[in-house]
């Protein structure tokens, strides 16, 4: 049989980034003794901010490591920006980032010195490295630090060094399991901007595990849920929220009284939150006839929102799901 | 407000596989490079390597026809001149015995300190290879990147081979070779040349045991104090145990410093030289043949296969150790 130059060679080029999909899990399976982390994953995540989603022991850090191949999977395939992991191992993780949950560094260096260190490792010359470190320890937000011993480091200098490492030789996908954990609030917000706006700006791809909904709610395009290491939701966060009850909560300026008897009336449940706020669920995926009942009875303007805790409901449902769904 | 990301970008193609490995070897020689012990270390190493060129000059330049010790004799009267021109005439007629077996002697003393240096460097150095990489998960860190387990492995043996070389094989081949290009003649080349192979053979099974032991020790413990413990009770502990005269063999067989005495007398074969002195030689007297004949039996080994089995034992142990560790937790 006659191999072409395709068969032996990795199917792109480096500094081709243009994937269809980023990642693709064709039943992927890993047990760890009789117990087992996941159960037939099959994924197509195309380019984009994606959530992982899924509570504690889940499989959401078990999936990452074996797209990494930091274990090896028991059984199924797996595909990282178009690389098979099992058949191009070294190469299959080239463009990739990594982000641990778990407080890992390289111990005895200063921060810019593991920064570079760590771009050199992904075969970066030392000249670019070192640029590339201090550009991305600017954007992470540590100053005079980044010459601090990284022992010496707080849990959130640690946190924005383990974003650093993960992003200095410019991957065309990142995997950050709990990027925010140990972060103050207003740390947690700047990596969570720097995050949201990778894609957008760069081109980087970012599957992100996190077991906080709102930030996943806020940055990401897409969500994957998993649960008992089985694969339970893939979609975009529109079509998750539209898929599932349609809720429409109204906040009115004034007259909070007269929206409600005129929902009522209308013949729908409103349920009165502690907020202050009407809760209805809707019939449609539009709020055209929210508006058009206001425009109707003349009522004062309102903060109209949908679906406002769609992730949230879809979340406690799948962990309501036992783990023997099939 | 998203931040402004202002960044310049990476589009080449990475550098390959063996340049990752170097960047792990030079970072942990670097690193290694900073502290004043090893510096120290160093220093000795490479004044040794220059006392082995300067010994190689003094026989060379002592004997040699026309040379300073000839010259010197001259200007000494009769007596001490025919002493001079007999010693050049050994030279002429036993080349192998005198270069041969000055240099063996010379190698044999060197191996005692490099090897002496190198477990030095290696007590500092073994927290620092995979002890102190699996206490603070840096092993997720490098298996994350496009390296492979065996390349870290690589990498860290490449730091150890990197400190030996650096202290013990590095001064040997320069001392030799400096020496030889200070030498009048070709015979000092051609009759140092086989205890040179020697010492570097004796080296290179040094190399091998310690790295594996050093790895193997490493990987066992996350955290520094009990790694240096156990390398310091495997070398000195043990050491002074196999030197017990009542201490069985199998115990002996246990150190490995003990092992690597054993290899060392056999690879050099420094009671061969010692013989062969005391047989050829004329002139010696009835008391200096028999001292050079006790000194060839004290310079025997008398376990050398019980050695190799007990350094293939420990190596194979701590290859086990260090393979069955080297995954990410």
């Amino acid at each position: 049989m006659n191999l072409s130059a395709a068969d032996i060679s990795p199917p792109d080029s480096p500094g081709q980034t243009d994937h269809r999909f980023i990642v693709e899990t064709d039943r992927l399976c890993k047990s760890y003794g009789r117990q087992q982390a996941l159960a037939d994953v099959t994924l197509q995540v195309p380019p984009g901010t994606i959530g992982l989603l899924g509570p504690n022991g889940a499989g959401k850090s078990t999936l990452i490591k074996c797209l990494l191949n930091l274990t090896s999977p028991t059984s199924g395939s797996a595909r990282v920006l178009g690389r098979d992991i099992r058949v191009w191992n070294r190469a299959s993780r080239e463009k990739v980032g990594y982000s641990p949950e778990l407080d890992s560094h390289i111990s005895g260096m200063v921060g810019c010195e593991y920064v570079t260190y760590c771009g050199q490792l992904s075969g970066m010359s030392f000249r670019h490295a070192r640029q590339r470190a201090h550009e991305i320890l600017d954007l992470v937000g540590m100053g005079q630090e980044r010459y601090r011993s990284i022992d010496t480091y707080s849990t959130g200098m640690r946190q924005r060094a383990k974003l650093a490492q993960a992003l200095v030789h410019d991957p065309a996908v990142i995997f950050l399991d709990e990027p925010t954990n140990g972060l103050d609030p207003s740390g947690r917000e700047n990596i969570l901007r720097l995050i949201g706006s990778l894609r957008r700006e760069l081109g980087t791809s970012v599957v992100i595990s996190s077991h906080l909904l709102h930030d996943i709610e806020r940055i990401c395009d897409r969500v994957i849920i998993i649960a008992h290491g089985r694969l339970l939701e893939h979609d975009s966060i529109e079509a998750l929220k539209n898929r599932h009850r349609r809720i429409v909560e109204l906040a009115p300026a004034a007259e909070t009284g007269r929206y409600l008897a005129m929902l009522t009336q209308a013949g729908l449940e409103v349920e009165r939150l502690s907020n202050g706020r009407l809760r209805v669920e809707s019939a449609s995926d539009s709020i055209e006839w929210v508006l058009e009942l206001m425009r109707t009875h003349n009522l004062p303007p309102a903060e109209v929102v949908t679906n406002p805790n769609a992730l949230h409901e879809l979340f406690v449902r799948a962990l309501a799901i036992g783990p023997n769904r099939t | 407000m998203s931040p402004s990301l202002d960044l310049s970008r990476w589009r080449e193609a990475p550098k390959g596989v063996g340049y990752r490995r170097w960047t792990i070897i030079s970072s942990g020689l670097r690193h290694l490079l900073r502290t004043r012990l090893f510096i120290t270390l160093l220093f000795m190493a490479w004044t040794a390597g220059f006392l082995i060129a300067a010994f190689g000059f003094l026989l060379s330049q002592s004997i040699a026809t026309g040379g300073w010790l000839e010259t010197a004799a001259t200007h000494m009267g009769p007596r001490v001149e025919a002493v001079v021109t007999a010693i050049g005439g050994f030279i002429v007629l036993f080349p192998d015995i005198i270069i041969g077996g000055f240099f063996t002697l010379v190698f044999w003393l060197h191996s005692f300190l490099g090897l002496g240096l190198c477990l030095v460097a290696l007590t500092v150095m073994v927290p620092r290879l995979i002890a102190s990489d699996r206490a603070s998960n840096a092993l997720t860190i490098y298996l994350s990147r496009p390296l492979t387990s065996a390349d870290y492995l690589l990498g860290k043996l490449g730091m150890i081979v990197g400190v030996l070389l650096l202290l013990w094989t590095g001064p040997l081949v320069f001392g030799w070779v400096l020496g030889m290009l200070l030498s009048p003649d070709r015979d000092f080349i051609v009759y140092s040349f086989l205890p040179f192979l020697h010492a570097l053979t004796f080296n290179g099974i040094a190399l091998v045991v310690l790295a594996a032991t050093a790895l193997g020790v490493s990987a066992l413990s996350r955290t520094s104090s009990p790694t240096v413990i156990l390398w310091m009770v495997l070398w000195i502990f043990a050491g002074a145990v196999a030197k017990f005269p009542l201490a069985p063999v199998w115990l002996r067989r246990v150190s490995f410093s003990h092992n690597l005495s054993e290899v060392r007398m056999t690879v050099f074969r420094l009671d061969t030289a010692l013989a062969d002195a005391s047989a050829s030689l004329p002139l010696l007297t009835e008391q200096m043949g028999d001292s050079l004949r006790k000194a060839a039996l004290s310079a025997q080994a008398h376990d050398f296969n019980g050695a190799m089995m007990g350094l293939g034992v420990l190596t194979v142990l701590s290859s086990v150790v260090f393979l069955r560790k080297l995954r990410p937790e």
